[in-house]
């Protein structure tokens, strides 16, 4: 049942990146056969904070393929907001590159839609103009960017609350106003941080399920970043556990299970605990 | 049954002017303690209608307070001669007196001569310098107040300077407008201006500075690529309250500055209270810092009024 074993090995040896990454190369990836929408080809990143420089990433290997739906677990310190900002393209890795699409990632851009757990909207932007945000700094007309903004608000089900300004909104209606922002320019891949750390039990499992119907109406690549191992189960088809100190990749979890997944379900339940026991030991 | 009226009012915060609906809460509860703990006709008073005690009660001790503020000054006046405490009542005879009397006004620019009211006349002049001096140095402060908030290498480079020339009050400067400019109205207004600068650029740089990353990182992702686009779109507006603040403190405290720099000559109302009380007319002494107060006053509700429909998003 498990996916790709990265040979646990490479781990704790203490040989350096150079040698995890000849062996990662030669190692196929999974769903090699679908097209990669995301490759992490031997990222490490090091922070020179002060004086001891940090080893926050350490040869993160893997790939995305094209509409799936990717979680990253793991516990605090493992480097997964590290790397989704790499991904992201707000860090530059430190060895390594990150691929979007087979373009090497040099920075922020249209192609990966952000979406934030504290919202980042613009608050003196209304629901409607944070949507148009990304469309304004096109060439695209503003009847146009209207449009597709009220189409993206209508998609997260925020029809009607198009003036509302975002202090006026509740934790679950923001994320669904940066959910449609990031979805409006139409981005190749979905990124996402703990984006339901922010919002209520009830609320999370709301957006759960309208995040799941969003993904399978747009087809979109998402890698969603997460503490939260049940989050993990109930959203991805994989799920990459990574460890700390330096932050790796310890093993990817394929989560073959029809959608609505039930929690209450013994193959669910398994899955949760496999996962938890790789966080735990980690 | 009293609850019910702060109640309705929490529930139209949201959408209403946030100003009016906030008060009136904080009222009613005022008005209810006291019902109970002051007096009893205050108790009969909130429970026949509790709306009309919150309106009548507030006023009702303002006007008093006001009113015995009047008595005692009125009263203390008495005991001295004009000239050292003028009393409300030579007070507002002065008032009206500065408002009758006639003076020469020379309109800036055209140069041509207009027959106003004396009071108007000085405010008019006063107005020469603070308004142009206001404007410059708020341009300039929020100017540079931006640019180093945002451009950590600017900021490296210039902090040592602001750092040493930003307590230097504003009035020190005196002896440079005077041997560069000379004291009329263009070194009043130099002095407004540096008054200005240095309020503002600090509100801006603050502001600039605690712009969250958030926003910046995902108008990055949305195609925000330029420095330009980027403090346009997403600094200034989120610097905005920071930067309004700046402004209408600034506001405040260029009428202190304007009053200052009169007092060594520039024509004005701040050399109408020293030439004035130098005459022993110290009545029209106070006329004339009342109208600071009232123009003060008016400016600041003003702005207020601009601000808070700016700012309509913070809800």
């Amino acid at each position: 049942m498990a996916g790709l074993n990265r040979e646990p090995g490479a781990d704790t040896d203490p040989g350096a990146a150079s040698a995890s990454e000849a062996e990662a190369t030669g190692t196929e990836t999974p769903r090699s056969t679908a097209r990669e929408a995301v490759v992490v080809d031997g990222v490490g990143k090091t922070f020179r904070a002060g004086g001891e420089p940090v080893r926050a990433l350490d040869g993160v290997e893997f790939a995305v393929g094209e509409g799936e739906f990717v979680c990253i677990v793991g516990p605090s310190g493992c480097g997964k907001t590290t790397l989704f900002r790499v991904i992201a393209g707000l860090e530059t890795p430190t060895d390594g590159e990150v691929r979007v699409g087979g373009r090497p990632v040099e920075g922020p851009d249209v192609d990966r839609g952000m979406v934030f757990q504290e919202y980042g909207l613009f608050p003196w932007r209304t629901v409607l103009g944070n949507v148009r945000f990304g469309l304004e700094q096109t060439d695209s007309p503003a009847a146009s960017a209207d449009e597709r903004a009220r189409e993206m608000i209508d998609l997260v089900g925020l029809s009607g609350f198009e003036d509302a300004y975002p202090a006026e909104l509740s934790g679950g209606m923001k994320q669904r106003v940066g959910i449609a922002r990031a979805l409006a320019v139409d981005p190749d891949l979905l990124l996402m941080d703990e984006p339901f750390g922010s919002v209520d039990a009830q609320t999370r499992d709301r957006l759960h399920g309208e995040l799941l119907e969003i993904w399978a109406e747009t087809g979109k690549t998402v890698l969603f970043v997460t503490h939260d191992v049940e989050e993990a189960v109930t959203l991805a088809d994989r799920v990459v556990v990574m460890s700390a100190g330096p932050g790796r990749v310890r093993e990817t979890v394929d989560v073959d299970l029809d959608r609505p997944r039930a929690r209450t379900d013994e193959a669910f339940a398994a899955h949760r605990e496999r996962v938890l026991e790789l966080v735990r030991e980690s | 049954m009293p609850g019910e009226p702060s109640g309705d009012a929490d529930g139209d915060d949201r959408d209403g002017e946030p100003a009016v609906p906030t008060d009136e809460p904080a009222a009613t509860s005022r008005a209810r303690t006291d019902g109970g703990t002051v007096s009893g006709a205050a108790a009969a008073e909130s429970r026949r209608g509790p709306l009309e005690g919150v309106d009548a009660l507030p006023l009702l001790r303002a006007v008093a307070g006001t009113a015995g503020f009047l008595l005692v000054w009125y009263a203390a006046a008495l005991t001295q001669p004009t000239y050292l405490l003028p009393g409300p009542v030579e007070v507002a005879v002065a008032f009206y007196g500065e408002l009758v009397a006639r003076a020469v006004y020379t309109v800036p620019l055209a140069g041509t001569d207009a027959a106003l009211p004396r009071l108007v006349v000085k405010l008019l002049q006063s107005l020469q310098h603070y308004l142009p001096g206001l404007l410059v140095g708020t341009v300039l402060g929020i100017a540079l107040g931006v640019a180093m908030g945002w451009s950590g290498r600017l900021d490296e480079a210039l902090t040592p300077v602001t750092r040493v020339l930003r307590p230097i009050p504003p009035l020190a400067w005196i002896a440079f407008a005077i041997v560069w400019i000379g004291i009329g109205h263009a070194g009043a207004t130099f002095i407004v201006a540096i008054g200005a600068f240095w309020i503002n650029f600090y509100n801006a740089y603050a502001g600039v500075e605690g712009v969250p990353r958030d926003l910046r990182e995902v108008a990055a992702s949305l195609g925000v690529h330029d420095d330009l686009a980027m403090v346009r779109k997403v600094v200034l507006p989120a610097a905005s309250p920071e930067i309004l603040t700046g402004i209408r403190t600034s506001i405040g405290q260029c009428w202190m500055v304007v009053v200052a720099a009169e007092l060594f000559g520039a024509p004005g109302i701040g050399f109408q209270i020293i030439s004035a009380s130098q005459n022993l007319a110290t009545d029209v002494s106070v006329v004339y810092m009342l109208v600071i107060s009232l123009v003060f006053l008016a400016s600041d509700w003003g702005f207020r009024r601009v601000e808070r429909r700016v700012l309509a998003w913070r809800v």
